[in-house]
């Protein structure tokens, strides 16, 4: 008789369980980076998270789980600045204000421009430019919110599949959309796009989503068939699985970027426009690996 | 079936559960902070050291960044250090607005009041929360550039977290010394010693003084050491403290002088004393000017002593000047209430920091004013948080011939109280630093007396500073001083209509105003209209150049202070030529700016030995 309570107990929870619609876990993104820059110079050793003249970063909140990658400007270096000081202090700057709590996990717009006004409250004059992906997970809600201002951008993949995708934003061919700070001598002259132009979306994610933040350097050099097929490969949401995934898409990347004959995207794009090119885009490499998991402390 | 598998395997059931409950961990604190180690003495009940970061920075005097930002700003104060053990000029530290004695030095810098006590010489002030209440062991400083600043850490028995209101706030000095001058701008952690307090705390003041440093200080984290159970320590003092015999040697010591003495005077019988000795002989102006030495503890003191010490202790004329800045932590409604008799011909009042966390009231504050507030000229209220509609009117309204007002960091006046300011027409100098006022400077405008506008800055809201410019080009003619740091909107206009009109102008602050360009002549412009010009910040803006330089050097030749932080477009050549021509410069700031590098400031410094060329770094 107890034990027949006790079953029934037992099996009524379970159903009910099942059948219950809202999930009241904690989500949370467990991610991976990899990168190449586009010179290997190994005299230089930059910080954690900067490949070559791009910039990434991860952070976590009690609310959420943020997201960013920054690619710099290359062509600042003809005058004489470091590309890579702009979107690594960016960078930095957004982490620092994740992790201060300084954001609306509903507003990734937000934190560009709170992320590009702090740049201007710098003492040391920075100089560059650099688009921006900032991606957000919020905890409770589920959702991702995205901005992307540039030719940096994510894919969402679910069960093989791209769900989602950010929108290259472009003035014109090879000249996307760019947060920057001029000389006052160049001001009017220099492209300067302002935080608010960033595209921005927000969707429902689920458990086991795989979210791929990257630069242009990888989708300059491999279509969305061959991420999927690394992809494929990734069994299951630890870090180090994710890890090496993100690494083999990124050395994919790097070697097809270097190879003349190989039809890339980038190249594509260009035929289509116009321009008679082939092979790989030799570009800065970043990629950021995320999984949708539960949360845990 | 033998008993002995049942029994053992509930043994290994309990066993198990142990275990577990063993293994599981102990606490799972906040992100921010929290590490129990265990100290050494184990004969004793177990004290746990806590070690905390501040939770949440409280309450700051002023801050060198803008309000909402996370660069040079007090929030940085709060949690793990950001960049120590690095030195340098981080915009990730807590830095103040001013160092040195350069703000002393301006035309704008006021005559400091009498009577600071020597052990008083704090410019400014942050509080900080912690997490959990502790009687404190030990508190780090971690001071990334310029250290040294520090000179007073205090202890709060209140808890900001607590839902009731406290009983009794008092605060406790943990330390304090006077201002030492630090070799180097180099990081330091500062641990200085301490005294047991027996209450516990986690609200920690610290009070700085910058004067002695050669540039700003920045601090990055404070860290609170301490106990939750009284430290055994001061137990055992007590306890020696009832001993007789320590009583008695204490006696002997501190007693033997007035023993000495009073053997001395038994001798001699009250009768041939018939009054207060030779003293009153003394003309009534004499003892006054002696008694306008003390500090106003003591003449609070001396005037239980006697009649007639009384009598030249309450008088007014010894209450011309009042600062009761010092004693911020003890001033309340019964002190005002208590001062209010004698200050009835009072001229400066000094308020600044008093009345926080319900020490004075609104009533208390207007009664004071209602009393002592007609002959009022200069009123500093700085970080009056009690301060609020009411109070700005009762000053309005009983303080007619006032001339000076500092509201400094009183944040908790609404904007449209501040209208109430614009009837004051006798203003001359007013100081609106971190306030919330939108458009009273409109209306200032039109009282021509105003001389000195110090930090005005910081109002998000003002919609239009060209308008304000413009409008004290046209009115306030008379004009010497004006902060306009960190005014987001300002642009060439605004500065062409204040050049022509503000003629007497020898102090502008135009730091952090990034929507003025050299490139519209504004800085020429400016140089040329103003030659009276002693003060000129151009702080962080990227436009400076050559050609501005070279009209300051040629126009404004009275020039003594000049900040060009930041600036790529101006060279050593015409820096030169400034050097040369400006024979009273004594600061000029050329920090980030990228063609004046060390070699050219060591030059510089040679050439002109009494000039202090500062240049920051980052590392």
């Amino acid at each position: 008789m107890f034990s027949v309570l006790s079953y029934g107990r037992l099996v009524a929870r379970a159903v009910l369980g099942g059948l219950s619609q809202t999930d009241s876990r904690d989500y949370s993104l467990v991610t991976a980076s990899c990168g190449f820059g586009k010179d290997f110079r190994k005299g230089i050793l930059k910080k954690g998270m900067c490949y070559g003249d791009d910039a990434c970063f991860v952070a976590r909140h009690r609310s959420a789980d943020v997201l960013g990658v920054a690619d710099g400007v290359g062509g600042w270096r003809d005058y004489g600045v470091d590309p890579s000081q702009f979107s690594g202090t960016l960078m930095r700057t957004c982490e620092r204000l994740v992790k201060e709590g300084r954001f609306v996990p509903s507003n990734p717009v937000g934190i560009l421009t709170a992320g590009y006004c702090e740049l201007l409250q710098n003492k040391v004059p920075l100089l560059g430019s650099s688009t921006a992906c900032i991606v957000v997970l919020d905890r409770t809600s589920h959702r991702l919110h995205t901005a992307n201002l540039g030719d940096s951008g994510f894919l969402v993949v679910r069960g093989g599949e791209v769900v989602h995708r950010s929108d290259e934003q472009q003035h014109y061919f090879n000249t996307p959309f760019q947060l920057s700070i001029a000389p006052p001598e160049a001001e009017g002259v220099v492209l300067s796009d302002s935080p608010d132009a960033a595209d921005s979306t927000s969707f429902d994610v689920q458990l086991g989503d795989i979210i791929l933040t990257a630069t242009d350097g990888l989708f300059d050099n491999m279509p969305d068939y061959m991420i999927l097929q690394e992809l494929k490969k990734l069994k299951n949401s630890n870090y180090e699985s994710i890890q090496q995934t993100a690494r083999s898409i990124a050395e994919q990347a790097h070697e097809l970027a270097y190879d003349p004959t190989y039809m890339s995207p980038f190249a594509q794009f260009a035929c289509d426009n116009g321009l008679n090119v082939r092979g790989g885009k030799p570009d800065d490499i970043t990629v950021l690996l995320s999984i949708v998991a539960e949360y845990t402390d | 079936m033998s008993p002995v598998f049942p029994m053992l395997t509930v043994l290994s059931m309990f066993y198990y559960m142990c275990l577990r409950r063993r293994a599981r961990t102990a606490t799972r604190g906040e992100m921010n902070s929290r590490r129990a180690i265990e100290s050494n003495t184990r004969a004793l009940p177990i004290n746990v050291e806590i070690v905390q970061y501040a939770k949440e920075v409280l309450d700051f005097s002023s801050h060198y960044g803008s309000e909402n930002s996370m660069s040079y700003t007090m929030w940085n104060l709060a949690g793990i250090p950001n960049v120590y053990p690095s030195s340098g000029d981080f915009t990730q530290t807590a830095v103040f607005r001013t160092y040195g004695t350069w703000w002393d030095r301006c035309p704008s810098a006021r005559l400091p009041f009498t009577r600071t006590p020597p052990t008083f010489c704090s410019q400014d002030y942050v509080e900080l929360a912690y997490e959990e209440p502790v009687y404190p062991t030990a508190v780090h400083i971690l001071e990334t550039y310029h250290p040294g600043a520090v000179v007073r850490i205090l202890a709060c028995s209140a808890n900001p977290y607590s839902q009731n209101p406290p009983a009794e706030v008092r605060w406790e000095i943990l330390w304090s010394e006077a201002p030492t001058k630090v070799n180097g701008p180099q990081a330091r952690q500062f641990t200085p010693c301490i005294k047991q307090i027996n209450f516990p705390t986690n609200l920690i003041r610290l009070e700085v003084n910058s004067s002695l440093l050669d540039y700003y200080t920045e601090l990055d984290a404070v860290v609170l050491h301490g106990v939750k159970e009284r430290p055994v320590l001061s137990l055992k003092a007590s306890m020696i403290d009832m001993n007789d015999i320590d009583e008695d040697e204490d006696e002997e010591k501190y007693g033997c002088g007035m023993d000495t003495l009073n053997k001395q005077f038994s001798v001699v019988t009250l009768r041939e004393w018939p009054t207060n000795g030779y003293f009153d002989k003394l003309p009534y102006e004499l003892i006054q000017l002696i008694l306008s030495h003390l500090t106003v503890p003591d003449l609070c003191r001396l005037a239980q002593t006697c009649k007639l010490l009384y009598q030249h202790c309450c008088d007014p004329l010894q209450y011309i000047h009042l600062s009761l800045q010092p004693y911020w932590a003890r001033i309340n409604d019964t002190s005002l209430e208590y001062l209010q008799s004698r200050c009835t011909l009072i001229q400066w009042l000094n308020l600044s920091w008093t009345g926080n966390r319900g020490a004075i009231s609104v009533s208390g504050f207007s009664r004071f004013l209602k009393v002592c507030g007609s002959e009022l000229v200069r009123l500093e209220l700085s970080c009056g948080h009690f301060l609020n509609e009411t109070c700005l009117e009762v000053i309005t309204e009983m303080c007619p011939n006032l001339q000076e007002l500092n509201l400094s960091s009183c944040d908790k006046i609404p904007p449209q109280a501040f209208n109430h300011i614009a009837k004051v027409g006798s203003l001359k100098r007013l100081i609106l630093y971190r306030t919330k006022v939108e458009q009273i400077l409109k209306h200032l405008c039109m009282s021509g007396k105003m001389v000195h506008m110090t930090k005005c800055l910081l109002s998000l809201q003002i919609e239009d500073y060209d308008l304000i410019a413009s409008m004290m080009g046209a009115k306030c003619k008379k004009l010497r001083s004006l902060d306009l740091w960190r005014c987001k909107n300002i642009t060439e206009n605004g500065i062409a209509e204040l050049a022509s009109g503000c003629q007497l102008l020898e102090e502008l602050d135009l730091g952090w105003c990034p929507t003025l360009q050299s490139s519209t002549g504004c800085f020429t412009n400016l140089a040329r209209k103003l030659p009276n010009l002693q003060k000129l910040f151009l702080t962080a803006n990227r436009s400076v150049c050559d050609t501005d330089i070279e009209e300051l050097a040629a126009s404004c030749t009275r020039l003594r202070q000049l900040d060009i932080l930041g600036t790529r477009m101006v060279s050593p050549a015409s820096l030169r030529k400034l050097l040369e021509s400006c024979k009273d410069l004594s600061l000029l700031d050329v920090s980030f700016c990228s063609q004046i590098d060390n070699r050219v400031v060591l030059e510089l410094n040679a050439n002109f030995p009494n000039v202090f060329i500062k240049k920051s770094f980052t590392q």
